[in-house]
């Protein structure tokens, strides 16, 4: 399948190979298109569909008032958010403290890049596809702990040690468990796992249950969800921005705009780490009857409803438990996991 | 009485309590640090040469087995200070007894007590703040509730009321952090609060750090301190004053708060409560208790599991449904000033039926609303690997810094003055006290929710006796005089079981309508004295979760 682009500069009559400019145009009409779709789901989860759904696990009602369903909540957070002042305390280590909120949304859109999300929006499609994902997703830590030390208060700071200790726990578990997968794709690039579930695992009763690798190798499903719950920093692992503990952690000194980036740059994490479950493991965009960008879409709200129920249910853990549940725990299962599924796939095929 | 001569004193009466103490053996016991003899209303008292305090204290504790040092009351007189011990036994309060420490005014040194009873040190301090009575050998006499530069003692006899006091954020900023400041060490100085989310209220950490782990801490307070001891004493004793204790632990407590002042008011002026007046003050009190148990359990599971957890939502619902019934009760939601001397204000709202199906209803629904929060937080092994063995306190240091409640419970101390030192209805009542022997956040809470289930068969057994009461005899309130004085220099200390622990109040009269000196023992004063000796050497989270299963109210803490 052709990526968006391509798609994109064919529509506008100049072919597959288009000249360098128009390549140029139609990569850049195509990435603010994707920022667009992400943005919106943003704007949609961050002010309000948050506050419904943890209403509905607490037991409240939550904005009701401003428009249908309280959705014109999102137009008043917004100009709420973008008016409030910009307060710089004394004593932060600019830029650092500057660059450090544009870090995090970054890297989340940037890892959307190589992501399928069906009808042939993907905006590239390189042979490491997945391998980039994980690599730029990481630099969000950057970001947290560039704000966190920069801000020169000792709730951020300690808020930003505490991802990086997290951040190393989990993500190695989190890579290692990838790779199980790429092993029973055997290929590195997006649109290739994504083609390699499309086949049909089981008939039951007569409906196909497709080869979805979270069918195939459950377990590794399981290990991802939870080193991604890390790796979005939410309960019971959300220790670098604690409330209750550390103010509000890295971000403590954070407001206005930088804030809204910052809080942005999370739901996009949490958005991109449910487009790699989604990818890795549901089969990508396929499903019945509905067009992919719609399953595509929905899988991405399931992640982000089981993110928000854990964060209404499940208590924080302590750093040093977290720490312990990453090395001694994860680390060894994923392994085990790559063995054994590296193992199984030589033997069969 | 208070006078401190030499010879005892000659009672026409005989003590209004003669328990199981023998005050002369303990007199010989003292031998000659006692210089005379007093007798309150609740205890006798000896009076002890400032010099003898620690030796005194010592003897009474250690061989007398007088463990548990309820509170120290500083207060000025005219040709002297005073300290008073109120000492108790855990093991049967009922077994009381003070020592009286006088001391001049030109120089008011006295010995302190904080190397026999560790609480001693917070309470000393106290006195000190508000009074001015100086404690030698004191580790760390200063200033508790008042800030440092405070001029002054305001509870003294020549303080000037009238006098503002303006004290600058710029001296008072960070007063201690400079100790702290260390080249060679690695730790760090952290100030959790006095605004930090898990403070619950206005609490001011001075937290030592050595990586994540918490090296030393200590509790900063006063921020919220209102005079409530001051305005008791402007107040008269009929109808002035009741109003005041709801604002102590304001978080649902009130009527238990009312209690505590009723209990001392009334002992002193000897008045009785009607039988019909007690049955309601009981269900009153434990309907707060629970209310306070919910709140203690929605805000704790706060600090462990962040701002958006179901939890808090579903306590404060369960709260809700409890308030309601205090409000039909008293007519308010939190300032209940429901209790009178002598009685209550008023019965059962009409009509009486539907006041009971509602408590009824509430009772039925709390099993599963338990089992609920059983399902949802104590079975949750997460949650039992973040509170069992965290914020441990065994029973003796429990019982060293004079810690009380669900608390000490808690920690296997059983005491509980509801039924070891009765009052109201509850000695005639079917029920248990809880207790748990873990000692940590994991206990604590399991005894607050199992406490909830106690304070329910109360509810249920008093609403029986309630709707069965002929109605003839629905006497609310005792005849009281519309004055009160109260003869001269009559003292007492009288507590009752607040839902936080020993409640306390000393009332001393000076045959005026008001109290010349009402001292208040506030059980989470006591409580949140031992926060360092729990969480010293663990982590950050750990700090923050057992300062939530201290369940303070700083309200109560500062007064």
């Amino acid at each position: 399948m052709s990526t968006l682009p391509v798609t994109i500069s064919e529509l506008l009559g100049y072919g597959a190979t288009p000249p360098l400019w128009m390549e140029v145009l139609s990569a850049l009409l195509g990435a603010a298109f994707i920022a667009t779709v992400l943005l919106t789901l943003s704007a949609v989860a961050g002010p309000w569909a948050k506050r419904k759904i943890t209403a509905a696990f607490t037991d409240r009602i939550a904005v009701s008032k401003v428009g249908p369903f309280g959705l014109f909540i999102i137009v008043a957070d917004a100009v709420r958010l973008l008016s409030k002042e910009r307060i710089v305390p004394e004593g932060v280590d600019r830029p650092a403290w500057d660059l450090a909120p544009f870090l995090l949304p970054f890297s989340a859109l940037l890892g959307f890049a190589v992501i399928p999300m069906g009808n042939g929006i993907q905006l590239a499609d390189p042979e490491v596809g997945i391998a980039f994902v994980f690599a730029v997703s990481s630099l969000s830590v950057l970001g947290i702990v560039a704000g966190g030390y920069a801000s020169s208060n000792k709730y951020s700071f300690l808020g930003s040690m505490r991802a990086v200790a997290e951040s190393i726990a989990y993500e190695i578990p989190l890579v290692i468990t990838a790779a199980s997968v790429v092993l029973l794709a055997g290929s590195l690039q997006v649109s290739e796992i994504v083609a390699a579930q499309s086949e049909t695992l089981a008939v039951v009763a007569g409906v196909h249950i497709p080869m979805w690798f979270g069918f195939v190798n459950p377990f590794a499903f399981a290990l991802f969800v939870v080193a991604n719950l890390a790796e979005v920093g939410r309960n019971p692992f959300d220790l670098a921005d604690a409330p209750s503990e550390l103010v509000a952690g890295y971000q403590t000194e954070y407001s206005s705009v930088y804030f809204v980036l910052f809080y942005l740059g999370e739901f996009l994490h949490i958005f991109l780490g449910g487009a790699i479950i989604a990818t890795l493991f549901l089969g990508g965009p396929a499903g019945p009857w509905l067009p992919g960008i719609v399953w595509f879409i929905a899988k991405i709200w399931a992640v982000f409803l089981f993110t928000q129920w854990c964060r209404s249910a499940v208590p924080r853990i302590r750093v040093d438990q977290l720490i312990e549940i990453g090395w001694k725990g994860m680390l060894v299962l994923s392994f085990a996991n790559l063995v054994l599924t590296a193992v199984i796939v030589g033997v069969i095929a | 009485m208070s006078q401190a001569d030499d010879t005892p004193e000659e009672d026409p009466e005989p003590s209004v309590e003669p328990m199981g103490v023998d005050y002369d053996a303990l007199e010989d016991l003292l031998g000659d640090a006692v210089v005379g003899r007093e007798t309150h209303l609740n205890a006798d008292g000896f009076v002890v040469r400032a010099d003898r305090v620690e030796e005194s204290l010592s003897a009474l504790k250690e061989e007398a087995g007088f463990d548990h040092l309820s509170a120290v009351t500083g207060q000025e007189y005219e040709d002297r200070f005073e300290s008073i011990y109120h000492l108790k036994k855990y093991n049967d309060p009922t077994e009381e007894v003070s020592v009286v420490v006088p001391t001049s005014r030109d120089d008011p040194v006295s010995q302190s007590a904080s190397s026999v009873f560790k609480t001693a040190e917070w309470h000393e301090r106290e006195a000190y703040d508000l009074v001015g009575v100086q404690y030698d050998e004191h580790p760390d006499l200063r200033r508790i509730l008042l800030p440092e530069t405070w001029q002054g003692h305001p509870l003294g006899r020549d303080y000037n009321q009238n006098k503002p006091q303006i004290v600058t954020f710029e001296e008072n900023k960070n007063p201690l952090q400079g100790k702290f400041e260390d080249e060679e060490s690695d730790t760090m100085f952290l100030n959790i609060g006095p605004h930090h989310p898990a403070t619950h209220g206005v609490l001011h950490l001075e937290t030592v750090l050595d990586g994540e782990q918490v090296a030393d801490v200590e509790p900063d307070i006063g921020y919220l301190h209102r005079c409530e001891e001051q305005m008791a004493q402007n107040g008269n004793y009929r109808y002035q004053i009741m109003p005041y204790p709801d604002r102590w632990d304001y978080a649902s407590a009130g009527l238990l708060n009312e209690w505590a002042y009723a209990r001392t008011a009334e002992d002193l002026n000897d008045i009785e409560v009607p039988e019909y007046a007690q049955v309601i003050r009981t269900m009153g009190a434990e309907l707060c208790r629970i209310a306070s148990h919910m709140l203690a359990l929605g805000t704790f599971c706060l600090d462990i599991y962040g701002e958006f957890t179901a939890i808090f939502m579903y306590a404060m619902r369960d709260r809700e449904n409890v308030q309601k019934l205090l409000e039909d009760l008293t007519g308010q939601r939190m300032m209940f000033n429901y209790f009178r001397l002598g009685g209550v204000v008023w019965d059962i709202p009409e009509p009486r039926e539907t006041f009971f199906d509602n408590v009824r209803d509430f009772l039925d629904e709390l099993p599963s609303r338990l089992e609920e929060y059983h399902d949802l937080i104590t079975d949750n092994e997460l949650f039992q690997l973040r509170c069992i063995d965290t914020g441990v306190l065994d029973a003796e240091t429990a019982k060293d810094f004079g810690v009380t409640g669900p608390i000490a419970r808690a920690s296997g101390v059983d005491y509980d003055l509801r039924r070891d030192d009765p009052y109201g209805y509850y000695e005639h009542l079917d029920w248990d006290v809880v207790t748990e022997s873990g000692g940590d956040n994991y206990s604590r809470l399991l005894v607050r929710m199992r406490e909830v289930e106690q304070s329910a068969r109360i509810i249920e057994q008093c609403v029986d006796l309630l709707e069965d009461w002929p109605e003839d005899d629905r006497e609310v309130q005792s005849n009281v005089p519309r004055t009160l004085n109260p003869e001269a220099d009559r003292e007492t200390y009288r507590a009752v079981e607040g839902a936080k622990g020993e409640l306390g109040v000393y009332i001393r009269s000076d045959g005026t309508g008001k109290p010349a000196r009402f001292k208040i023992r506030s059980p989470c004063f006591s409580n949140l004295q031992a926060l360092p000796a729990m969480s010293n050497g663990e982590y950050i989270p750990d700090l923050i979760a057992t300062l939530g299963s201290l369940d303070i109210i700083l309200g109560e803490v500062d007064r």
